[in-house]
């Protein structure tokens, strides 16, 4: 199978999935989850085995490569809407690459994180199914329009997943989700279409656009329409307060799917959509755009400080994290951007640990209020463990993969020479300390301290939810041992991007 | 004779063929006549889809046909074909729980001539054409809208149809007549020929302005939408189904054939008027959608916002402007018709309530799923046809370089999902209130909402259709 047929096939699988799931009947679960879970492992085997093809060809091809312009690999490129000139184009750098091999791995763990599940299975394993090929899609997408597609076909899927199978306020917070979102697609759509028509090749191709250079006209309002339209997915302050809710209503592996790959959407969007096609524009408003994300690092992380349930701690700990994703890719320098891409991965094994771990917990106890738990490590001692080693990524702690991300990205920030940068660097900086008041308190509440009586009965993690964790602890230490690997494989994506941004 | 006449022959004939067959079977039974309505429309469509698409012919100098016009020709059978197969089971014993229906021949016969005018509409080489086809086309819609005799609502429905429609077709007159005053003629060649030499007339703008007035009752633009809901409520529901679809395409049919024909000299100038109606249409449609309970005033205040996008793309000079226009009709009708037909089996037990939809995605997931890919296309969610319609729509307003529209546009669209979500809501969320529901559904209704599913999902991933219409257009 050669490269663009593999990328194709890692996109549809999901799809194929769902559809094989739509015979089985409603009440053969077992069935409904080993397919999925089928499914989802063969689409993983497959990204490594992209990964690995990729990182062969990446190294072949080092010495003489122009880094002026991207170069994508595996490429295929069919026309599809020719009214508009829209064509089915698809390939991957290594920034792709990496954020396929995150969405594998996530919604593998995912899937058997909701092995539990019992109502109405069929439903929800078809839906999860349709959002993660939409995600896929994004990530194998180099024409702007089929990226919208996919992105819209990603975020919808959503308001369902959340309002049938969520909790607590779920009607109010999927449609709050849905509705924000597709609010900033509006921005979104009007970029695309700009960009369109005042390119003069009326094409969609993300690489042919991105040599050109738009009138200061078209990218003083460009940019930021698609900066927020794809930040608000990214949760860009003041436009986060859907991912609270959001994520704190969701099931688990839903929450684990949207705070750990569909927000970096968000992230990836800003990166190749806004900064690549729009340099000029990113230029003229990098400053103001730089405040707001300083307050979302530090805002999100006091918003997690005054929370005292699990999954809204963690959802405002990921506004703050993801902030940083956004932060990084502001700074326009090389080590910068690095450091988001890095922070992406980082960011979605550790939330998507987190989520995990939550879902697991809430299982057990029933309940998700930090003061209603307590000495847990007592009857859970793996799931704690596994508690505090997240807790411990989301602050930074040197060989975890949060620092080598963090510490990137604010080397990155400091190395611009703007006062602003270096005075956001500072204040952003010191999110990590009140990151690990948050966690700490948490993990001291919830973890330690005296046993509940209530909980004496509980017991510790089964196999197959020991496997979901153990697989994300163990890529959260690797990353944060050995992150030359992951290093290696996007540098060669990053440098014609940040000679596009600083053209 | 040439063969580009047999459609609108065809349909000429069967209509009064459907009513001869009705007037004179002593039983009355809508058997035959239903059997005779959807093939003939069917073998219709197959007709217009062999007919050669590349020329313009005239016949006796007042009736043309072009590619253009048989494009639109083929949306109306359509959705003629769809309001017959959606009222055969409707009118029956248990079809509805408002009781049966006699007559159905008449019905039929009805809808037949109706679609004949509409036929005519994109035919017409004058205004007077245009304006005998207009009324063909709407006259039956009264008396259709008034079809249930006993029924209160219905006769409400009708009667505030044909007092708005009387208006509407007294300002279209008044219109024509400052057309008649300046020009001299009725006929396109002379409007074409003066508008030409006289771009900037007052004459030809006042009238064309009286003439957008006539024609924003049928389209249900604001300020001039306000009999919809009503309408769309006590009509039956077939009925309902064939104006959202059939009556809009014609109008905004009857603004192509004008804006693109005898007054495109005009069009530059009319671009903001036809923006600012389009933005308040998809507002005011948007904003009275997101109150109602009942089904079918629900669709009304849809339909309205999404007449609002289609005159969007009326913005547009080029030619990807219309054939989006038409592309989009079609997408527009097979999700419209689809939420018809569950509305349709849902109202065999309950009323046209959004309570009524309760527990349909549990009791019937098929139905439920139907509902949902509607929903999404309607709010042009991918990677269903509405979708990409709707892309192209907002693309030809872009073309122009009215982005803040296209922002706006989309912006508005937002709000249609909130309340396109909340009918997914009632099915799927939300408990049942009343116990399990068991709805018969026909083998008329299966083998329509397959057509109409695979059509919404095949229209927004298949490019063939799209790029044929604007070769057609072209």
């Amino acid at each position: 199978m050669d490269g663009s047929t593999l990328l194709t096939s890692i996109w549809l699988l999901p799809f194929l999935t769902g559809m094989l799931i739509v015979p089985v009947g409603r009440a053969n679960h077992q069935l409904i989850k080993k397919i999925s879970l089928t499914g989802s492992g063969f689409n993983l085997v497959l990204i490594i085995w992209l990964t690995l093809l990729f990182a062969a060809r990446v190294s072949l091809a080092e010495t003489g490569v122009d880094t002026r312009y991207t170069v994508l690999y595996f490429t295929l490129n069919v026309p599809w809407f020719s009214m508009l000139n829209i064509a089915y184009n698809i390939g991957v750098d290594g920034i792709s690459v990496l954020m396929l091999l995150l969405t594998g791995i996530v919604i593998f763990c995912g899937v058997l994180a909701s092995w539990e599940l019992k109502e109405q299975a069929k439903e929800f394993f078809i839906l999860l199914n349709v959002l993660v090929g939409g995600v896929y899609g994004v990530f194998v997408s180099f024409d702007l329009f089929t990226l919208f597609l996919f992105y819209e076909v990603a975020v919808l899927p959503m308001y369902l997943l959340i309002g049938i199978w969520g909790t607590g306020d779920k009607e109010y917070s999927a449609m709050k989700l849905t509705l924000m979102l597709v609010a900033g697609s509006a921005l979104i759509f009007a970029g695309i279409l700009a960009m369109y028509y005042e390119s003069g090749i009326a094409s969609f191709d993300i690489l042919k656009l991105s040599r050109i250079r738009f009138p200061e006209s078209l990218q003083v309002w460009g940019f930021p329409a698609l900066f927020i339209g794809f930040g608000l997915l990214g949760g860009l302050f003041p436009f986060h307060t859907w991912s609270p809710d959001g994520h704190a209503s969701a099931p688990t592996a839903v929450s684990m799917l949207h705070a750990g790959v569909l927000m970096k959407l968000g992230g990836y969007g800003c990166l190749r959509v806004a900064m690549y096609l729009m340099p000029e524009g990113a230029q003229m408003w990098v400053e103001f755009f730089l405040v707001l994300v300083t307050i979302n690092i530090v805002y999100g992380a006091f918003g997690a400080i005054r929370q005292t349930d699990l999954k809204y701690i963690t959802a405002y700990s990921s506004v703050s994290h993801c902030g940083l994703v956004l932060f990084g890719l502001l700074a326009m320098t090389y080590v910068g951007l690095k450091g988001a891409v890095l922070q992406m991965v980082s960011h979605g094994l550790m939330t998507a640990l987190f989520f995990a771990l939550i879902g697991m917990i809430y299982s057990r106890t029933r309940t998700r209020q930090i003061h209603e738990m307590g000495g847990l490590m007592k009857v859970m001692p793996f799931l704690s463990v596994a508690f505090v080693i997240a807790g411990l990524t989301g602050l930074g702690l040197p060989g975890l993969s949060g620092f080598v991300a963090e510490a990137t990205i604010f080397i990155g920030s400091f190395a611009n020479a703007n006062p602003i940068n270096r005075i956001c660097t500072v204040l952003a900086v010191l999110s990590i300390v009140i990151s690990a008041v948050y966690i700490i308190r948490s993990a001291n509440f919830a973890i330690n301290g005296p046993l509940n009586e209530k909980f004496n009965a509980l017991s510790d993690a089964t196999l197959v939810e020991k496997l979901p964790i153990a697989i994300l602890v163990f890529l959260i230490c690797g990353m944060g041992i050995l992150p030359g690997w992951i290093i290696n494989l996007v540098n060669s994506a990053i440098e014609p991007i940040v000679n596009n941004v600083t053209r | 004779m040439n063969s580009l006449l047999l459609p609108d022959l065809f349909i000429l004939l069967q209509g009064f063929t459907v009513l001869g067959i009705d007037l004179f079977s002593r039983k009355r039974e809508p058997v035959v006549t239903f059997q005779l309505t959807w093939s003939g429309l069917l073998f219709n469509f197959i007709l217009l889809l062999c007919l050669p698409y590349d020329r313009t012919v005239v016949f006796f100098g007042t009736y043309q046909v072009s590619g253009l016009a048989l494009l639109f020709k083929q949306i109306f059978v359509i959705s003629a074909f769809f309001t017959v197969l959606l009222s055969r089971y409707y009118f029956t014993e248990k079809g509805n729980f408002r009781g049966p229906m006699r007559a159905m021949g008449e019905f039929y016969g009805i809808v037949l001539f109706c679609t004949f005018g509409m036929f005519t509409v994109v035919s017409a080489t004058g205004l007077l054409t245009l304006f005998i086809g207009m009324e063909l086309a709407t006259i039956p819609l009264y008396v259709l809208s008034a079809f249930r005799k006993g029924d209160d609502l219905s006769a409400e429905a009708s009667t505030k149809f044909i007092v708005m429609g009387a208006l509407s077709t007294g300002i279209l007159l008044f219109g024509y007549s400052f057309i008649y005053g300046a020009v001299g003629s009725l006929r396109f060649v002379n409007i074409l020929a003066f508008a030409t030499q006289y771009p900037l007339h007052p004459l030809l703008f006042l009238g064309l302005l009286f003439i957008f007035a006539a024609i924003g009752f049928k389209l249900t633009l604001f300020p001039f939408h306000m009999w919809a809901p009503d309408v769309y409520e006590g009509a039956p529901t077939p009925v309902t189904a064939f104006i959202s679809v059939s009556s809009k395409a014609t109008a905004i049919a009857f603004l192509i054939v004008l804006l693109y024909g005898p007054l495109a000299p005009l069009h530059p100038r009319l671009q903001y008027l036809i923006l600012l109606l389009a933005g308040a249409t998809m507002t005011v449609g948007n904003l009275g959608a997101l109150k109602q309970k009942n089904l079918c005033r629900f669709m009304a205040y849809s339909s309205i916002a999404q007449a609002g996008y289609i005159l969007l793309a009326l913005a547009g000079q080029a030619e990807m402007g219309r054939a989006s226009i038409i592309y989009y009709l079609l997408i527009y009708a097979a999700a419209n018709y689809a939420t018809f037909f569950i509305i349709s089996i849902v109202s065999q037990k309950r009323t046209e309530e959004f309570a009524s939809l309760r527990g349909l995605g549990k009791q019937s997931p098929t139905l439920a799923a139907i509902l949902l890919l509607s929903m999404f296309s309607l709010a042009g969610i991918p990677p269903l046809a509405g979708f990409i319609g709707k892309f192209m729509l907002f693309a030809s307003a872009a073309q122009e370089g009215y982005y803040f529209m296209v922002i706006f546009a989309a912006l508005n669209s937002t709000v249609s999902l909130y309340y396109y979500l909340l009918l997914i809501k009632e099915a799927y969320i939300l408990q049942p209130t009343a116990g399990p529901m068991v709805f018969e559904v026909s083998f008329v209704q299966q083998s329509s909402l397959a057509i109409l599913t695979v059509f919404m999902i095949l229209l927004g991933l298949v490019p063939m259709i799209s790029t044929k219409i604007l070769l057609i257009v072209q």
